[in-house]
């Protein structure tokens, strides 16, 4: 049986235990590593993977179940056991699943992965830095290849097909002179292919050099309330709050302090942020939602005005508010007008940010946390890594004072991201 | 089939070199309710068999969702394969693992009859009722279960075997009010242990204790006052703890980390903290109570130890799997866990807890006198540095050696091998969290726990 027949068969048994709407999500993946700790290369891994998700509503009650197996008989029992599920819940009318649409099917990237590229590119950025920067040590670079097949069905007769052939690079590195060591810091990425070097991605050449530079930390002179830029890599801490909060779960508890803005600005002017699954060459994206839609690209905030919540059926039945276009992730920030060097020069006082690690914000925003892989800025000069220092402010607050966007942006293959220079920050 | 009907040993014959042979299955069962609607009512199941081969230095690792006969054969041979294709391109022959042979069988199923999807709904309505009938000046609630079996039957080819099975049951209750400002003001926690359902929740009494104290530190934060920004004398409660342990400390004694460059390997024997400070890494138990993550023996079939990792302030030792203690030629500990059927064993923390002192509470916070206690953590992070960062969502000031006004929501943070060797009170109370799920490459369900502590720690704010 092929998957998508499997898809259609357990549909065909939820229907049959009485469910009115139901829906099956089956995937199979393939899935190749190669991983390198402290130099070596020292595991090769191959995994094929197995999920199928099923959902079923009847009287208004919904359960969903999950397994990774597809014989008949743990097919069998787990319909069964979904009735079982459904039967304790309570009824609720937003409960739904995706209207009747286009049976499509989609397709990206390899199909096979490149086991010498792959070995060839942990190599190569192994060696480049050992010659570079001897005080670094890459602890783990794993480049891992997936294929995975998946196929959507529901009782209004949705069938969507996909594949997506992708390979995933990440990277964890510390340096180290005598008794003193650096913060540690990492970079991760996706692609179609291996084609270029890993140190020419997403910034990681400078990630390294910097990484021994901040050996020698210093403090800032004192406590101050200034500018703080942050770059791409530490980007997606800040922006997650506005997303997490135009989500499902805060505008339904009510407690977002996004509710009843759409329509309004409640960022700078100079902030464009869209979702974009389906956008060219994002090799982590998505074509069909959780719920069963066809993926678009989404318009979150333009120019500062908060254009679309990224709710779900549920959320949007819940709430009376429109369903998204996507289930959101894949963000990309249009790039500014002003160039990363300017973007810099431009600082009086503040903090380049390289990494936030940093206590969950509160629904009101606040958020405090230490400036990781980081630099103090004074009269439009990096001066030098900082330690031991938390950065303070309100998540609203900060979206609200965007000074500028550079018109350099990183691409994570998901992500599309600009440094961003805004103010308001207190540092100590 | 069932784990339990698995015969591993009759593969044996089908090693080449050093192989571990795994069948393991995570159920997981998650039930949400937002302000009474159920949000989420879900089972997963994810199962399957994995082989993880070694060969001059280089591990092959495959794993297949069906443990058939066929898969389990074909999964060996893959492993198999791949170990083979890294030794002929970069293996060192010299390279041997330290050998261990163990057997080891737990069992956390309940021994009464299961509870049906229906009763245990039912159990969380329950809940949800509770707190709308007590707490009255809330404007949201969340009541959230998560149970998660996590069952495994090990063969290696050196002999070890063994069939474990642990689990754990958590309910998370998080309220929101709103201050004078009309302000959200919000307060969470986990309730729960280790075990099955049946045995964590035999009645709701505890959750609603836990609620009721809630509810009172949620009410006293509609009023609260911003914490000073700085370096303040401070009393962790033991759920601060307990993280500082985990995050703070032990990572970087996880012997893994430090070939990385933590900071830790450069002081082996030394005094790196007050001579309060005894720290453990316990494998299943302590004074005679079963610990929140029992392991009797790892996933690559080592006899589960305690791992001393500080002893009187001196930095005695860390956690290893056969990788780390060929390369630092130390004594095995049975650290080595894996998350799911598709991961290879990592390094991992069991439940780690600072030892308690002789102090009372009452005591410690009499001996401040500007200052702060500061009682839940949200989440955590540290660093190869040892530098930390816990956000705090609930704490009070202390001034005058008394509590004081209840404080925002704030962060602190410091290297913990600097405020190790502040500290200078312990309290004489142990309590473990059965809660925290370790985000180290794979996720990770681990017991921590510890008394309160005094010491400075950096309180971040305006």
């Amino acid at each position: 049986m092929t998957n998508k027949d499997i898809a259609l068969e357990t549909l065909a048994q939820i229907g049959k235990a009485g469910f009115s709407d139901a829906s099956a999500r089956v995937i199979a993946e393939e899935f190749h590593e190669l991983q390198a700790e402290n130099g070596a290369i020292n595991l090769m891994r191959t995994n094929f993977e197995t999920d199928v998700g099923i959902t079923g509503i009847k009287d208004q009650k919904k359960a969903s179940l999950s397994v990774n197996k597809t014989d008949d008989d743990t097919l069998a029992k787990t319909v069964a056991n979904l009735s079982d599920m459904a039967r304790g819940a309570s009824p609720d009318d937003a409960y739904g699943i995706a209207e009747k649409q286009p049976v499509e099917t989609f397709d990206a990237g390899p199909v096979e992965p490149d086991y010498d590229r792959m070995y060839d590119r942990i190599v190569e950025v192994q060696d480049y830095a050992k010659q570079k920067y001897p005080d670094l040590n890459i602890g783990s670079v794993a480049i891992t290849f997936g294929n995975r097949r998946s196929v959507y069905v529901n009782s209004n007769d949705v069938q969507f097909e996909s594949r997506r052939g992708v390979y995933r690079v990440s990277t964890m590195f510390t340096s180290k002179r005598g008794k003193q060591t650096s913060s540690m810091n990492y970079f991760n990425y996706s692609a179609y292919d291996l084609d270029t070097p890993v140190q020419d991605m997403v910034n990681a050449d400078a990630l390294m050099r910097q990484s021994t530079e901040q050996i020698d930390t210093s403090n800032i002179p004192g406590k101050f309330s200034g500018d703080m830029i942050i770059t791409p890599n530490a980007l997606g801490s800040f922006v997650g709050f506005l997303t997490g909060k135009i989500s499902d779960g805060a505008l339904i508890s009510g407690t977002s302090v996004y509710k009843d803005k759409l329509g309004e600005s409640v960022t700078s002017d100079k902030l464009n942020l869209r979702a974009c699954p389906v956008a060219e060459g994002v090799s982590s994206g998505y074509w069909v939602t959780g719920d069963g839609y066809k993926a678009e690209n989404s318009t979150i905030v333009e120019n500062g005005v908060l254009k679309s919540y990224l709710l779900g059926l549920y959320g949007a039945n819940k709430t009376g508010l429109p369903r998204a276009m996507n289930a959101g992730g894949c963000y990309q920030i249009d790039e500014g007008e002003t160039d990363l060097e300017a973007l810099i020069g431009g600082v009086e006082q503040g903090i380049l940010i390289g990494r936030f690690s940093g206590g969950n914000p509160n629904d009101r925003g606040d958020f405090s946390g230490i400036a990781k892989n980081s630099y103090y800025v004074k009269d439009g000069k990096i001066q030098f890594p900082i330690k031991e220092t938390t950065v303070s402010g309100n998540m609203v607050s900060l979206l609200n004072s965007i000074k500028a966007v550079s018109k350099e942006r990183l691409n994570f293959g998901g992500s599309v991201l600009p440094w961003v220079l805004t103010d308001g920050v207190t540092a100590s | 089939m069932q784990i339990a009907e698995i015969d591993l040993s009759k593969y044996s014959n089908q090693y080449s070199s050093y192989t571990e042979l795994r069948v393991h299955e995570n159920r997981l069962l998650n039930i949400a309710l937002l302000n009474g609607d159920i949000v989420s009512n879900m089972q997963n199941t994810n199962g399957g068999v994995s082989a993880r081969v070694f060969d001059k230095g280089a591990w092959g690792f495959s794993s297949n969702p069906n443990a058939t006969n066929d898969s389990i054969e074909t999964t060996i041979q893959a492993a198999t394969r791949n170990a083979e294709f890294l030794a002929k391109r970069s293996g060192d022959p010299d390279i041997t693992l330290p050998r261990s042979q163990a057997s080891a069988s737990s069992d956390s199923n309940t021994q009464k009859p299961r509870k049906t999807q229906d009763e245990i709904i039912a159990f969380l309505k329950g809940i949800d009722v509770y707190v709308g009938d007590h707490c009255p000046d809330i404007v949201s609630r969340q009541v959230v279960l998560n149970c998660l079996d996590m069952e495994k039957k090990l063969q290696t080819s050196e002999g070890s075997s063994g069939h474990n099975t642990n689990s754990r049951s958590i309910v998370s209750v998080k309220l929101t009010t709103r201050n004078e400002a009309g302000e959200p003001i919000e307060l969470s926690q986990a309730i729960g242990d280790r075990g099955q359902f049946e045995d964590v929740f035999e009645t709701p009494e505890r959750i609603h204790a836990a609620v009721d104290e809630m509810y009172k530190h949620l009410m006293n934060k509609k009023t609260a006052v911003k914490p000073v920004s700085g370096y303040h004398d401070v009393i962790l409660a033991s759920d601060l703890a307990g993280i500082l342990a985990h995050e703070a400390i032990g990572h970087t004694t996880e012997a893994d980390i430090v070939r990385e460059g933590s900071i830790a390997g450069d002081y082996l024997g030394e005094q790196i903290a007050s001579e309060l400070i005894t720290l453990v890494d316990f494998a299943n138990s302590h004074n005679g109570e079963i610990l929140p993550m029992p392991i009797y023996m790892d996933d690559e079939g080592v006899e589960s130890h305690d791992a001393i990792l500080i002893e009187d302030g001196v930095l005695k030792s860390f956690m290893h799997n056969k990788d780390s203690a060929q390369h630092f030629n130390m004594p095995l500990t049975g650290n080595a866990r894996a998350f799911s059927y598709t991961d290879e064993p990592l390094i991992r923390m069991r439940n780690t807890a600072i030892l308690p002192g002789k102090d009372k509470l009452e005591d410690m916070i009499a001996s401040i006198d500007d200052g702060y206690l500061l009682m839940r953590p949200t989440n955590g992070q540290a660093d190869t540095t040892s530098e930390f960062m816990f956000g705090v969502q609930m704490g009070y000031e202390i001034k005058g050696g008394k509590l004081g006004k209840a404080i925002t929501d704030t962060t602190i943070s410091g290297v913990a091998f600097d405020m190790l060797k502040e500290v200078t009170m312990l309290s004489d109370e142990m309590v473990w969290g059965c809660a925290g799920m370790c985000g180290k490459k794979q996720p990770m369900p681990v017991g921590m726990g510890g008394p309160a502590v005094k010491t400075k720690v950096f309180i971040g704010g305006e």
